[in-house]
């Protein structure tokens, strides 16, 4: 009965419980949305450096990531892909060579990533393939490169034009080749299209004059959620003259961005709630200083402090949790429907491909935001009514009868 | 037997920092079944007294003692636990639960004590037919006359069989006729289950039914009469 007293005065004022509910679902919807928005762009930021070349799991000989010299290569490539062919979860993997280089052109020079792959392999674990807007992904052949929008423009290169690439050598000499642009690419990230050149792996090996050696294994699991495991059992497969690293450890400065956004949200909670707060205190109060005469009634009729208490707290409990259903269905429909269409924009799309993110950004709905919202809210919503509450305890009776 | 005793009460008000003496030292003793009337005139004492016989109000001096219990020290909680079980309470204004229909108002004090729904329907429903105001059930407060709302109000105060009902100026809302109706029903509580009646009122009417009448002047007790004795 208590619940329904406090269900029928809610209803009491019509008006203002529509207001308050009504801030309650546009904060919940607010809130889902800007935190659907922010994952889904970090997400996209860490998946589309994933897909275009960091991949899930990376194997180096012991400190090359630290140390990116090209005389520290795979000891033993074979006993890699022994590992490798042995460990379940792993969906595919690519050879690779890596180094720091310098591309030149007969009008510029520009820094960057030298990578020879086995242009299959690579077609597996990375989305370089379907990022070529114009010309041809590598055939394998001799002195074939494909290069980013970005750099071919500092280049001022296109299709079929030669570069000479250059490199510091195994021997400590510098190695150069002379490739011919074959293919353009363009990721989301024109950071990523700056910086890299994919050539096929022979003519990487033969310019650092490497023979066969590999400098890195890069591969993708069928469980992004099992990666952990899979690393752990390369490890232990591969012994102590490797690293093993996910991307977790590849792209630091993306994970922490992630983990910071995740700290920086319930700051976010934090000042929503408060707001939210103010106003259930603001409404509750009014709703308590209204019917004094009438608890004054309850507690002269015997009822305890501490079921007019919880009465209070009921009203604003089922007012929060009204809100939050209504919030969280609304807010989680837009993040469905946006992340299943994505919002464009275009209009800033220099800057969030200078992030990585593309200019289109697909909301992402997580289970944490869900749970968070759904504890937060109408938590705080019982909170706010607290002190209303302590007031309407408070009173005595023989004064509140007579409260006009 | 005693249901109430008043052992020289006294109570005083801070007015703006004027001390103002309420009640000036009453003893009194009541006993089960009776029909007494407190009178005098505004500012007498007379809702300060009454409120302090229901537990409502503490007394700055004295002990009082409800069915030999002394309440002048118990908690809030033990008092509302008291008053539950011991007294019901009749408003002048009636004060029903506004949200609540006649018989969830009935039913409250039960839900209260934790009676459970069949039992606490079934009894409200008793009550209200024998107040003939079975029909007022699923009535809300603003749908019913003042008449029919103070109707509600005494089976809510009787509906847990208390010991003492407290009326507050129970008329001085209604009609000569309706007030006189409600006398009527509440002496036929008295007499037939044998419930104490304690009035606070100036309203003639109220008065004339009196059979102890006490008359209430500047916080003593001018006079107290046996009207008519109990039977």
């Amino acid at each position: 009965m208590i619940l329904t007293i406090a269900w029928r005065n809610i209803w009491r004022n019509r008006r203002r419980s529509l207001i308050v509910l009504i801030s309650i679902v546009v904060g919940v919807a607010a809130l889902m949305f800007n935190d659907g928005m922010s994952v889904g762009m970090i997400h996209q930021m860490l998946e589309n450096r994933i897909g275009s070349h960091v991949t899930h799991i990376q194997i180096h000989a012991k400190g090359f990531n630290d140390n990116q010299v090209i005389q520290n290569y795979v000891p033993n490539p074979a006993l890699v892909e022994q590992a490798l062919a042995s460990t379940d979860g792993i969906d595919s993997w690519s050879r690779r060579v890596v180094t720091f280089g310098l591309l030149s052109s007969a009008l510029n020079s520009s820094g960057g990533l030298i990578i020879g792959v086995d242009p299959a392999q690579e077609h597996e674990v990375t989305t370089i393939a379907e990022s070529i807007v114009e010309g041809e992904y590598l055939s394998g052949g001799t002195h074939e490169v494909v290069i980013g929008r970005k750099l071919a423009e500092k280049l001022q290169v296109g299709l079929g034009d030669k570069v000479v690439g250059m490199a510091s050598a195994i021997s400590g000499d510098v190695g150069s080749d002379l490739f011919r642009v074959v293919g353009i690419f363009e990721t989301v990230s024109s950071e990523f299209d700056k910086t890299h050149m994919f050539t096929a792996l022979p003519n990487a090996q033969s310019m650092l004059e490497l023979e066969d050696n590999i400098l890195e294994y890069a591969m993708v699991v069928t469980d992004i959620e099992q990666v952990e495991q899979v690393a752990a059992e390369l490890r232990s497969k591969l012994g102590p003259d490797y690293e093993v690293l996910t991307y977790n450890t590849l792209l630091p400065m993306l994970v922490a961005q992630l983990e910071m956004y995740d700290q920086m949200m319930y700051v976010v909670y934090v000042i929503i709630g408060l707001a939210m707060i103010f106003g259930i205190v603001n409404t509750m109060l009014m709703s308590v200083f209204e019917r004094i005469q009438e608890f004054g009634v309850l507690m002269a009729i015997g009822m305890k402090n501490s079921i007019l208490f919880w009465m209070v707290i009921f009203e604003a409990a089922i007012l929060g949790v009204i809100g939050t259903v209504i919030g969280l269905a609304i807010g989680s429909a837009s993040v469905l429907i946006m992340g299943s269409i994505g919002l464009d924009f275009s209009m800033f799309a220099e800057g969030l491909t200078s992030f990585g993110a593309g200019a289109i950004i697909y909301p992402k709905l997580t289970l944490t935001t869900i749970t968070n919202v759904s504890v937060i809210i109408p938590l705080t919503a019982v909170l706010g009514a607290v002190y209303p509450a302590i007031r309407a305890m408070r009173l005595q009776p023989v004064t509140a009868i007579r409260y006009v | 037997m005693e249901v109430i005793r008043l052992k020289h009460i006294e109570k005083t008000y801070s007015d703006n920092g004027v001390p103002v003496h309420a009640l000036r030292g009453i003893d009194l003793s009541i006993s089960q079944g009776e029909f007494v009337v407190i009178a005098g005139p505004s500012g007498s004492g007379k809702t300060t007294l009454l409120n302090i016989m229901g537990a409502l109000d503490k007394a700055t001096e004295g002990q009082v003692f409800l069915e030999k219990e002394d309440v002048s020290d118990k908690s809030k909680d033990e008092i509302a636990a008291f008053r539950l079980e011991k007294l019901g309470f009749i408003f002048q204004a009636y004060n029903l639960i506004p949200v609540l229909t006649a018989i969830e108002n009935v039913e409250f004090t039960m839900m209260l004590l934790g009676i459970d729904e069949d039992r606490r329907r079934e009894r409200a429903l008793e009550v209200m037919r024998d107040l003939d105001i079975e029909e007022l059930a699923e009535k809300r407060p603003n749908e019913m006359s003042g008449g029919q709302q103070q109707r509600v109000a005494v089976a809510r105060a009787i509906v847990n069989n208390p010991s003492i009902i407290l009326a507050d100026e129970p008329t001085a809302n209604l009609d000569s006729e309706t007030g006189a109706n409600l006398l009527d029903l509440m002496e036929k509580m008295n007499r037939e289950h044998n419930l104490t009646f304690i009035f606070s009122s100036h309203d003639k009417q109220v008065i004339d039914r009196a059979r102890r009448l006490m008359i209430l002047k500047d916080g003593l007790i001018e006079s107290d009469t046996v009207v008519a004795p109990t039977e």
